[in-house]
């Protein structure tokens, strides 16, 4: 029987420390069996996440811009590998490595902090939504002269992106339209050069900053 | 307008006063409905309530037939005891003239 309520233990370790305090004693007061608890719990959490899936926002995160940006953001990342590879053999200018390497950054920064912002507590869903992508185009990479770490180039400013969202931290207005403004241009100049035009669902989340900035500042 | 769950939890929270806490509640609820309301709906609707102004909550004592847990207190807010008093005027107007609501009926 203790043993068994250990069990019960272990699934409240997944609440909050002061629910996880009253919810066990108010199971251990009413005299439930170790089974009745689990369930209780689980359908507790499950309850809570459900509440969290009735906003508009962990949709937007998970499903509006984490999935399809994942793909956009791996096939740039090749773009960006074989510009610098043809800048290696003069087939390709200094000028165009640096927009595309800048615009990565911006992208990649900005998705990830809207998506730390909007969805800190569905986190888990957004993460899904962007390895499984990457898991799948990893598994079936295959390039010449490439090696498959060159899809995850905007790994890195994305999970920096989501780290700043995570803590609220806002930009100087200034800056917040720079950034937004830069992304905007660079984003024109590069599907003006014939990048796909789908890339324009990439500007979003910098303009969406520029939004929070402003509202931070009224 | 509070939802049916909501007047049980507040009615059973005022009727409790002082002793009103989580698993006493349930209890009450319990012996009313004759049905376990599971702790998922009682904690969801505690905290919906309480972020409506209706409820406040607070930690409470251990005591040893909690296993040295904490209670989590509750007591009604006057906004409350409003919205309970309207949901209750509401169900006793629109029950006047049904057959369980009169003398005769049974």
């Amino acid at each position: 029987m203790h043993g068994n309520w250990s069990m019960v233990e272990r699934a409240a370790q997944l609440l909050g420390r002061e629910e996880r305090e009253t919810v066990l004693g108010d199971l251990r007061e009413a005299g439930e069996s170790p089974w009745r608890g689990v369930l209780d719990i689980a359908g507790l959490l499950v309850r809570r996440e459900a509440l969290l899936w009735r906003n508009w926002q962990p949709w937007l995160a998970a499903f509006g811009l984490t999935l399809p940006a994942s793909f956009l953001l791996m096939g740039f990342s090749v773009s960006v590998s074989y510009s610098y590879l043809h800048l290696m053999t003069a087939q390709s200018d200094v000028l165009t490595v640096v927009n595309q390497a800048v615009l990565l950054l911006a992208w990649g920064w900005t998705g990830g902090y809207v998506v730390g912002a909007i969805s800190s507590r569905t986190l888990w869903a957004s993460l899904l939504c962007c390895f499984a992508p990457c898991l799948f185009c990893i598994s079936r990479f295959r390039a010449p002269h490439l090696s498959s770490p060159c899809l995850l180039l905007f790994l890195a400013p994305a999970v920096y992106g989501v780290s700043c969202g995570l803590r609220g931290s806002r930009l100087p207005t200034n800056t917040s339209l720079g950034v937004a403004f830069v992304t905007t241009l660079l984003t024109a100049v590069a599907i003006n050069g014939g990048l796909w035009s789908m890339h324009w669902l990439l500007v979003w989340p910098s303009c969406y900053l520029a939004m929070n900035a402003e509202v931070a500042c009224t | 307008m509070l939802g049916e769950f909501e007047y049980l939890l507040i009615t059973a929270a005022a009727t409790l006063g002082e002793q009103a806490y989580s698993a006493a509640i349930q209890r009450e609820i319990a012996a009313a409905t004759g049905t376990r309301c599971s702790i998922g709906a009682l904690y969801t609707t505690i905290d919906r309530l309480e972020s409506k102004g209706l409820l406040r909550t607070w930690m409470g004592e251990a005591t040893p037939t909690r296993g040295g847990r904490a209670k989590r207190m509750v007591r009604v807010t006057p906004k409350g005891v409003q919205a309970a008093k309207d949901f209750y005027d509401a169900v006793a107007y629109i029950s006047r003239g049904a057959v369980w609501a009169t003398k005769e009926a049974g």
